[in-house]
Formats: C-alpha cells, sequence, structure tokens
C-alpha cells in the first residue's frame, strides 16, 4: 500500500501488510465473483465467445481513472503521491509477449490462477506450479537478462503525457473506446457459436 | 446489449466529458511564504547517508539522485543512478520537468549541505513536492561509507549492526577485491566498481 493514505500520514506504515491482505481478498473475491476462475471463461476472450474478461478490466480502469481524476479535482487526492511503476520498455514488451502466450494457452493469468487454486481447481494449481517455476527460472537466469531487463528506461511516465495530451482529455478517449469495445465485443459474441461449459 | 448497460455506458462517457470541460484548478505556482516558513523549521527534509545508501543497494525505483556537484567531480565518481544538474540551471524548463515527475523522491547532493540547502529551498517555492537533501552530502557519504571507522569496544548491538552495514554497502560500490586491496586512511574514490544487485520482486499491480 503505497499512497496515498499511507504516504500521507493518514495511516501507520505498520498497516501496511494488513491493507494488503484486505486488498488482496476483495481482488480475489471481484475475480471468482465475475467466474475468472475458469480458464474456459478467459480463453473465451481468445476464440470471441465470451468477453467478460475485457469488459471487467476495462471497466476498472476507466471507473479508477475516473474516480482518480475526480478526487485530484476535488482535492481528496494528491496526484504527486501516487506510485507511478518505472516504464522499462523492452522487458515489458518481452514480458508481455510471454504473458500473453501463457495466458492464451493456461487460461489463466497469476491471480486468476490463485482463485482458481484457492476453490480446488487442478487446472488452476497446475498453473500455480508453473508460474513458480518459471519465477525461479527467472531470477536464477537474472544476471543473463539483467541488460535485457532495463533497457528502454522510460522512468514513471504517464500515457498521456507521451501523447502530449491532458489525463482528463485521455479519460475521455479510454471511456469512449471502452464503450465501444463493449458493443463490438457484444456484436462479436452475437456472430460466435455460443459455447456451453 | 442490455438497457442498463447502455445507460452506465452513457453515464460514464457523462462523467469523462465533465472532467474535461469543468475549468481547471488554478494551481498556485509558488508556495505562501507560510508554508514555506514551516517547511523550513521541519527538519524531515534531511536523509541519513545510511538511509540513502540503503535506498540504493535496494534499486528503490523512487529514488532520484540529483547531484549538484560541479560536472567534473561527477564524472570523477557519482552514486549510482544519479544525475548531474547545474545550481544554475535549477529553474530551466528540462530540469522543473525532471523534478516534477510523480512518484519520486528528489534527493539533493552536493559536497556539503550548503548548495542543496538553496537547491531545495528554490524547488520547494516553486511547489515541487518530495524534495529532500542527503545529510552531510557527499563529503559526509564518504567518509560514512567508504572510510571504515575504528569499532568501538562499547559499540551497542545497533551500532554493530549500522557498522556491518556499512561494510557491506562498501563492498556493493567498491568490490570486495578493491575493499581488501585498499589500505586504510587511502582514498578510493577514482577506483569504483560497481555491482549491481538483482533487485527484489515490485509490489506490481495487474491480474
Amino acid at each position: 500500500m503505497i499512497g496515498p493514505i499511507i504516504s500521507s500520514g493518514i495511516v501507520s506504515p505498520a498497516w501496511d501488510n494488513v491493507f494488503a491482505v484486505i486488498l488482496g481478498m476483495g481482488f480475489g473475491f471481484a475475480l471468482e465473483s465475475s467466474g475468472f476462475s475458469s480458464s474456459r471463461k478467459i480463453i473465451g476472450t481468445f476464440f470471441g465467445y465470451d468477453f467478460v474478461v475485457l469488459k471487467v478490466f476495462f471497466t476498472a480502469a476507466i471507473v479508477a481513472s475516473l474516480g482518480l481524476l475526480y478526487l485530484n479535482y476535488l482535492g481528496l487526492v494528491d496526484f504527486s503521491q501516487l506510485y507511478i511503476q518505472p516504464t522499462f520498455l523492452t522487458s515489458a514488451i518481452v514480458g508481455g509477449i510471454i504473458m500473453g502466450i501463457g495466458f492464451s494457452m493456461g487460461g489463466f493469468c497469476p491471480g486468476t490462477s490463485m482463485c482458481a487454486a484457492a476453490i480446488g481447481k487442478i487446472d488452476g494449481m497446475v498453473f500455480l506450479g508453473g508460474m513458480f517455476i518459471g519465477v525461479f527460472i527467472f531470477s536464477e537466469s537474472f544476471p543473463l537478462l539483467e541488460n535485457m531487463y532495463y533497457s528502454g528506461s522510460q522512468g514513471s511516465k504517464m500515457i498521456n503525457s507521451a501523447f502530449g495530451i491532458s489525463p482528463e482529455l485521455f479519460s475521455l478517449f479510454l471511456v469512449l473506446a471502452a464503450v465501444g469495445m463493449f458493443f463490438g465485443a457484444a456484436w462479436v459474441q452475437k456472430k460466435v457459436k455460443k459455447v456451453e461449459y | 446489449m442490455e438497457r442498463k448497460y447502455t445507460i452506465l455506458a452513457i453515464l460514464l462517457i457523462v462523467l469523462a466529458l465533465g472532467l474535461v470541460v469543468l475549468p481547471k484548478k488554478k494551481e498556485l505556482k509558488e508556495v505562501e511564504p507560510k508554508v514555506l516558513l514551516a517547511s523550513i523549521v521541519e527538519k524531515s527534509r534531511y536523509l541519513s547517508v545510511d538511509l540513502v545508501t540503503h535506498r540504493i543497494i535496494e534499486n528503490d525505483p523512487t529514488l532520484l539522485l540529483i547531484d549538484l556537484r560541479p560536472a567534473e567531480l561527477f564524472k570523477l565518481f557519482a552514486l549510482p543512478g544519479a544525475v548531474n544538474i547545474q545550481p544554475d540551471s535549477l529553474l530551466s524548463a528540462m530540469t522543473l520537468e525532471l523534478m516534477n515527475q510523480p512518484g519520486k523522491d528528489k534527493v539533493l547532493l552536493a559536497n556539503s549541505d550548503l548548495i542543496s540547502e538553496k537547491a531545495w529551498l528554490i524547488a520547494t517555492r516553486n511547489s515541487i513536492n518530495r524534495v529532500y537533501i542527503m545529510k552531510g552530502g557527499m563529503n559526509e557519504w564518504f567518509n560514512t561509507i567508504i572510510r571504515e571507522k575504528p569499532v568501538n569496544s562499547a559499540a551497542s548491538l545497533t551500532d554493530l549492526d549500522l557498522i556491518s552495514f556499512r561494510k557491506a554497502a562498501k563492498q556493493f560500490f567498491v568490490g570486495v577485491e578493491e575493499t581488501a586491496k585498499t589500505p586504510e586512511n587511502q582514498k578510493v574514490i577514482e577506483k569504483v566498481k560497481l555491482i549491481r544487485k538483482a533487485p527484489e520482486a515490485s509490489s506490481g499491480g495487474g491480474c
């Protein structure tokens, strides 16, 4: 829990892990109740019979984006106190490709595999095991990958500044893209043969 | 698409449009004198060399070291990841963009605190947040981290831990072989071998 509640001194850093556990449980509950513990539901995005993954994550992104901008406007959140993950372009691209392949092959991403494993699904447990093996291999071979890992450093970059527009205008475009995607997904889903699972 | 989702989509578009058309907040470019005075009195702007060293070794992504020393000294030796900025270019557009990076702790350092203090005042006056000073500057850093001090026989456990940390930090910056070769009280400034430590897993987001 990096900010802004703890970094602004409202809550002691000792609560860090407590917040992490509560938020993690909430996140897990949201994933499970959205049906994300089913690999067939997730893989539906790639086959065009179920777009719930895309809809849930796009909705989360636009709600969080609009929420933060309104809270900042009202003076309830200080943007400068938020932690922004630094961008390393090369490792993001390579990692994205590996993640995408793993996602489409296994039908899970790290969080959803934990949800599936937690409710006793064997494919979720196998995926989780594979993930830890991957983490181990990466950690052991880090000295070989270090140069690639740190290349293409962009700092804590905001996408709106990369486009040279305000965060508000970027959020409007994001909402329009999301709404367009919602309607597009509904149209594709109608055209594709329904899959029962 | 169902009617309720259509209504929600329209609501989101309206909210997003609202953000674009809302009048922009008038942001104060300079800090009010009272706020500035309070910041000057408050000593939390100082970070110890041990803390800064720890964050460098931990590869803390929120740390931005701003080295205010002359370029020749910076070329001779600089802390890993430090950016050299001359005090007279503190208010240039490029520097301000660097200093206004969100989510970064800007740590100013020079040979001593004198220039850092002035730079801190200018940055704070210009509403730049999260600006700190490495207490004692590079002189203090060399005296604390690189030059080993004799261990007092009456040192407490906390002191011994700190001494161990400094020894390990010295090896991190200078290298094990160099440390072994270097006689005590000899300057090791010019022979710097940087060994990067693998970063710990960061608390990233995602699904």
